[in-house]
């Protein structure tokens, strides 16, 4: 077993590299939010919290958080759902099972980037996919939804959905595995249902896996931006905004730095607040 | 007894013919989108136009061969320089990860739990979050546009997760083996290198490969860290729309896949390896 002084000495390397550049970024954004610092700031003074008014009387940032809300809330359920039905599919073994598991990560070894590119040009007129199946129906669509207000927000999301689904059924398959066989037997030869194998056998012993999924997807929803940036712009209008894209156009190229930094830091808020939630939820689910 | 056992299997059967139906159907709706990149890069396009739509063009590798270096030059070299950059951030966040893990595993401390979930906190914080006093520290560490400024701020961003799996792994391993190599008078180093790194290979290889695959795609660092000595691919796939450019499909279609091979070809090789990637936090509460 490592001393005290051995143990110490190997979390060394770890906090040389979180300090400076994940804990120290996030607290000086937090501190600086309360000031009009900015990288080329001559005088700085402190403002109180002028910045955090700004970002709420902005309209834009106002519909990132709502779009980034309402993104979370529906995607990481339907990523959840889906994911927990394709990995049940998956419990049993069969010939072939290997290839389908990794044929189901693909999705996800798509970068949010690409993701965005690739769905650009799929949900566009002339050389989509999405055109194509319409034409089977003798249906034209004459543009993309990705310009259709009320369309574009749904559209994204169905594309993060996509592209997440797999992951979770990926990561959910070894808890569902874990599952004791016998538990599993025993219900089928009860005649369980299959909505009450689930409800009652299956979930309960993934609930903690789920969870931490959850919070993992919730996060990454909350900083939303490259799908966006490449799909939408944040159009049409604000109907895709989030607060990821408009921190880092507000920061790097309208030179609001303290605006951006405050609109950008209001995330790190939420992701402590729901992580909060997590280990309250967390022991609970445990206890069970 | 007989009748029993007839409907039973009768009822398994119907329920394998579903299972591989509804497994059909995912992989379609999951796979379409690539497939239909793949054949667009090799030079089938679609034309909706017709009735019933059909495709045009030849298979050709053109887009590949020539194409891809006359709309984004230097393309090749954006693939070489990710590589690197993601295999030296995913040595940096293993090694970094792995003793610190082994730190905190080995640990009498009981509130353990709790620290142990707040690196889960700090895996779910996305780097928007925090990138814009980052961008700051980094031009002022003078590390900007540097590979050594990269791979750090990436090992920074991955760890936490890294560290996660990692004590996941190692609280499971039993302590006895390193107990008795200690009497016997085993340094530390050697300890971990001879006993316990052996034992939870596999975890630690499945790790490299998420980590390596989420540095791989990763946009915001290079983005915003980087400008002309460091130039990812996801930054190229960026420009891909910038000043009004539509670049066409097929070479757009072109740059996607070869973005996606390099870890599409690791993760094929590997996936026995993947299989060893285990999010169980149940373990943490132990």
């Amino acid at each position: 077993m490592p001393t005290r002084r051995q143990r110490i000495l190997l979390l060394v390397p770890l906090a040389l590299v979180l300090i400076p550049f994940l804990i120290g970024p996030a607290l000086f954004g937090f501190f600086a939010s309360f000031t009009n610092y900015a990288p080329n700031q001559k005088n700085l003074h402190v403002v109180g919290l002028a910045n955090y008014a700004a970002v709420v009387n902005d309209s834009e940032f106002r519909s990132a958080y709502r779009n980034v809300a309402v993104f979370a809330l529906v995607a990481v359920p339907a990523e959840l759902g889906l994911g927990f039905l394709l990995a049940y599919l998956l419990r049993e073994p069969f010939r072939g099972r290997g290839l389908v598991r990794v044929l189901l990560l693909v999705p996800w070894l798509v970068s949010p980037i690409a993701n965005g590119v690739m769905w650009r040009y799929l949900l566009n007129s002339q050389t989509g996919l999405l055109d194509y199946v319409l034409a089977w129906f003798r249906v034209t669509a004459a543009s993309s939804p990705l310009g259709i207000q009320g369309l574009a927000l749904p559209t994204v999301i169905a594309t993060d959905i996509w592209r997440l689904a797999p992951l979770v059924s990926f990561l959910v398959l070894p808890g569902l595995l874990a599952i004791p066989a016998d538990l599993r037997e025993q219900a089928t030869l009860e005649g369980a249902s299959l909505w009450n194998q689930i409800r009652h056998i299956a979930i309960p012993h993934v609930l903690p896996l789920l969870l931490t999924i959850a919070l993992l997807l919730i996060g990454a929803t909350l900083g939303t931006f490259e799908n966006v940036l490449m799909m939408t712009g944040g159009g049409p209008g604000t109907a895709t905004a989030t607060p990821g894209l408009s921190s880092y156009q507000q920061a790097f190229q309208i030179n609001n730095w303290s605006l951006g930094a405050a609109g950008a830091w209001v995330i790190v808020a939420a992701i402590l607040v729901l992580g909060l939630v997590y280990l309250r939820l967390m022991r609970a689910a445990v206890e069970q | 007894m007989n009748g029993l056992n007839a409907g039973w299997r009768a009822q398994r059967r119907r329920q394998t013919w579903l299972r591989a139906g509804l497994m059909g159907l995912a992989l379609v709706a999951f796979l379409l989108p690539l497939a239909w990149t793949l054949v667009a890069s090799l030079g089938i396009a679609p034309d909706a136009t017709t009735s019933p739509p059909a495709f045009h063009g030849q298979f050709s590798l053109v887009n590949y061969t020539q194409e891809i270096g006359v709309a984004e030059p230097g393309f090749w070299l954006k693939v070489l320089t990710t590589a690197t950059l993601a295999t030296l951030s995913t040595l940096a966040t293993v090694l970094v990860a792995f003793l610190a893990a082994y730190s905190l595993a080995r640990s009498r401390i009981q509130a353990n739990s709790i620290f142990i979930s707040g690196f889960l906190i700090l895996a779910s914080l996305p780097v928007m979050a925090y990138i814009i006093p980052l961008a700051d520290i980094v031009q002022r560490l003078h590390l900007y546009d540097t590979f050594a400024g990269l791979t750090l701020v990436e090992a920074a961003v991955a760890a936490p997760l890294a560290v996660f799996v990692l004590f996941g792994y190692l609280r499971q391993v039993p302590t006895d083996l390193e107990e008795a190599a200690h009497l016997e008078g085993a340094g530390l180093f050697q300890i971990l290198g001879r006993i316990v790194l052996p034992l939870v290979a596999p975890g630690v290889i499945a790790t490299a490969l998420v980590i390596f695959v989420l540095n791989w795609n990763s946009l915001l660092i290079p983005l915003v860290l980087a400008s002309v000595q460091v130039k990812t691919v996801s930054v190229a796939l960026v420009d891909f729309f910038t000043f009004e450019r539509e670049l066409e499909w097929q070479t757009a279609a072109a740059a996607l896949i070869i973005s996606l091979l390099p870890i599409l070809v690791l993760v094929g090789l590997a996936h026995r390896a993947l299989d060893k990637f285990v999010l169980d936090p149940t373990r943490v509460e132990n």
